[in-house]
């Protein structure tokens, strides 16, 4: 599903924030990335998820490699991946429901075919009297459950996830935790960034640590 | 669920436009008055061609020593015979006394100032539009029955005419082909300024995997239709301002007496929606290549 080799990423002429970063996430794995704040977690995230291109290295995502693929390529690539991001990266001027129906309307599907498939979403998440709100009247935890039900709602083949459960307590947490668990018994790939060890604990999932850029394998699934 | 909120615009409803709105407005105002003044211009000088070039006059003119009346008289009923039969001339009018007194009145006056002027005798002939005539050949032949007339076909006055015309025309055009730069720069701007507000809805629907061509149409017919509404208002207004200056003179009231009327007729208007049409293409396309170009840029 995802493979990285020997893979390194500097910005512009500033030091190499990821070094040898070598791993592989199988389908339909469940895999947590920890480390440090500015161990490099979220541009190892920004690689896989296609919004920077590597320094130096090789990347396999679904079988194609990205040093050769060509750009046309990318979009139906992108398609494939749900994305939490840190900063929610909400549209502030469509309601709650239009922004997790987004990645369905660029899929170019219609809107009473999934309708009922995102109110049950924003139910889900604790949302469903907030269907028609606009990000800027959300709390932080509010608007992260948005982010969260828009990278989950085209059921993608890869989650990534920057810290998804930060702003919420842990009764929503738990609640998060187990729609990433049923989406990825229902095949979807997902790998969570987080500080959460709770969060961790609970799950019981695989464990790659990054520290000053270096990747460290600590628990494999289930271990 | 309310069916709008399915449908919610990608592009948002720009809260701090409006001031590029009225910017776009006004350069559209500016310019429709340049293409309203560019057509008057064509059409008066259209007008003065066509009616001198369709006429000819001939002057019986009093010798040095003078002549008597029924001189000038004869020699006159005698070249409008000539006329007459002169085939491509359609009617001939040789002007009495009184009405060339009131031709030179408005320079010279009336009363007794004018009765002791040598006036010619003139005749007023119209030519059929397109009729060739040998002016060479009548002129001879005018002289032959009428020894003191001479032929005037207007030509150095059309000429004069002409060149005055045409520089008025293209001073016109060259007004409005600045304004229109300029409407077109401004449209580019407003577009190009607002879009860069937007970077990051581009970046995150590149990030979903949209294709380039989803994400411009998301932005193109925003940009359009907001210069097509504003760049509306401008040239309505311009619209109006012909239109009061046709009814100022239909009413009497000359805006500037020697020059063509300042009102526009119906299908010249319609020259003025050439104008919103314009900005409005001119914004779609510049939203068009700029959102395919910040596309671009990204990974």
């Amino acid at each position: 599903m995802v493979r990285f080799e020997n893979v390194g990423m500097r910005y512009g002429a500033g030091p190499e924030v990821l070094r040898d970063v070598t791993f592989v996430l199988e389908a339909g794995s469940f895999t947590f990335l920890t480390g440090p704040s500015g161990a490099g977690k979220t541009t190892l995230l920004k690689l896989m998820y296609l919004s920077e291109p590597p320094t130096r290295g090789l990347i396999n995502l679904f079988g194609c490699d990205l040093a050769t693929a060509k750009r046309a390529e990318f979009p139906s690539l992108r398609r494939r991946i749900g994305v939490v991001f840190q900063d929610f990266r909400l549209l502030d001027h469509l309601t709650a429901f239009d922004n997790v129906a987004l990645p369905l309307r660029l899929a170019g599907r219609r809107p009473e075919e999934y309708e009922k498939d995102v109110d049950e979403l924003l139910g889900w998440v604790g949302l469903g009297d907030k269907l028609l709100a606009r990000p800027p009247t959300l709390s932080g935890g509010e608007q992260q459950r948005v982010a969260i039900a828009r990278a989950v709602v085209g059921r993608p083949d890869l989650l990534i996830a920057d810290e998804p459960t930060g702003n919420v307590d842990a009764e929503i947490g738990q609640r998060l935790l187990r729609l990433f668990g049923e989406l990825n018994r229902l095949g979807t790939t997902v790998l969570i960034a987080t500080h959460d060890r709770a969060l961790i604990e609970r799950a019981r999932a695989r464990e790659m640590r990054l520290i000053d850029g270096r990747l460290v394998e600590l628990r494999t699934a289930r271990a | 669920m309310n069916a709008r909120t399915l449908r919610g615009r990608i592009a948002p409803r720009e809260a701090g436009a409006a001031p590029l709105d009225v910017v776009i407005a006004i350069m559209a105002f500016l310019a429709a008055l340049a293409l309203g003044a560019s057509l008057i211009a064509d059409r008066a000088a259209l007008g003065w061609r066509e009616g001198l070039s369709s006429r000819l006059t001939v002057q019986i003119i009093p010798p040095e020593h003078g002549a008597s009346a029924k001189l000038l008289d004869d020699e006159t009923m005698a070249a409008a015979g000539i006329l007459k039969n002169t085939d491509g001339i359609v009617s001939v009018r040789p002007l009495s006394e009184k009405d060339t007194e009131a031709l030179v009145e408005p320079w010279i006056g009336s009363g007794a100032a004018i009765a002791d002027l040598p006036l010619p005798r003139l005749i007023d002939a119209t030519i059929l539009p397109g009729a060739k005539i040998d002016l060479g050949t009548l002129s001879q032949r005018l002289k032959l029955a009428a020894p003191d007339s001479l032929l005037d076909d207007h030509t150095r006055w059309i000429g004069r005419l002409k060149g005055l015309a045409d520089r008025i025309i293209w001073s016109a055009y060259f007004v409005l082909a600045l304004i229109a730069v300029a409407t077109a720069a401004t449209v580019a701007f407003a577009t190009r300024a607002g879009l860069e507000a937007h970077h990051d809805i581009v970046a995150l629907l590149h990030q979903m995997g949209a294709h380039a061509g989803f994400i411009a149409r998301a932005f193109e017919w925003h940009y359009f239709i907001s210069a097509l509404l504003a760049a509306t208002v401008g040239a309505v207004f311009a619209g109006i301002l012909f239109s009061m200056a046709g009814g100022l003179e239909l009413a009497g009231i000359e805006a500037v007496p020697f020059l063509p009327p300042l009102s526009l007729h119906v299908a010249e208007l319609a020259w003025l929606a050439a104008i919103p049409a314009g900005a409005a293409l001119i914004a779609w396309a510049t939203a068009r290549l700029s959102v395919l170009t910040a596309v671009s840029r990204i990974y």
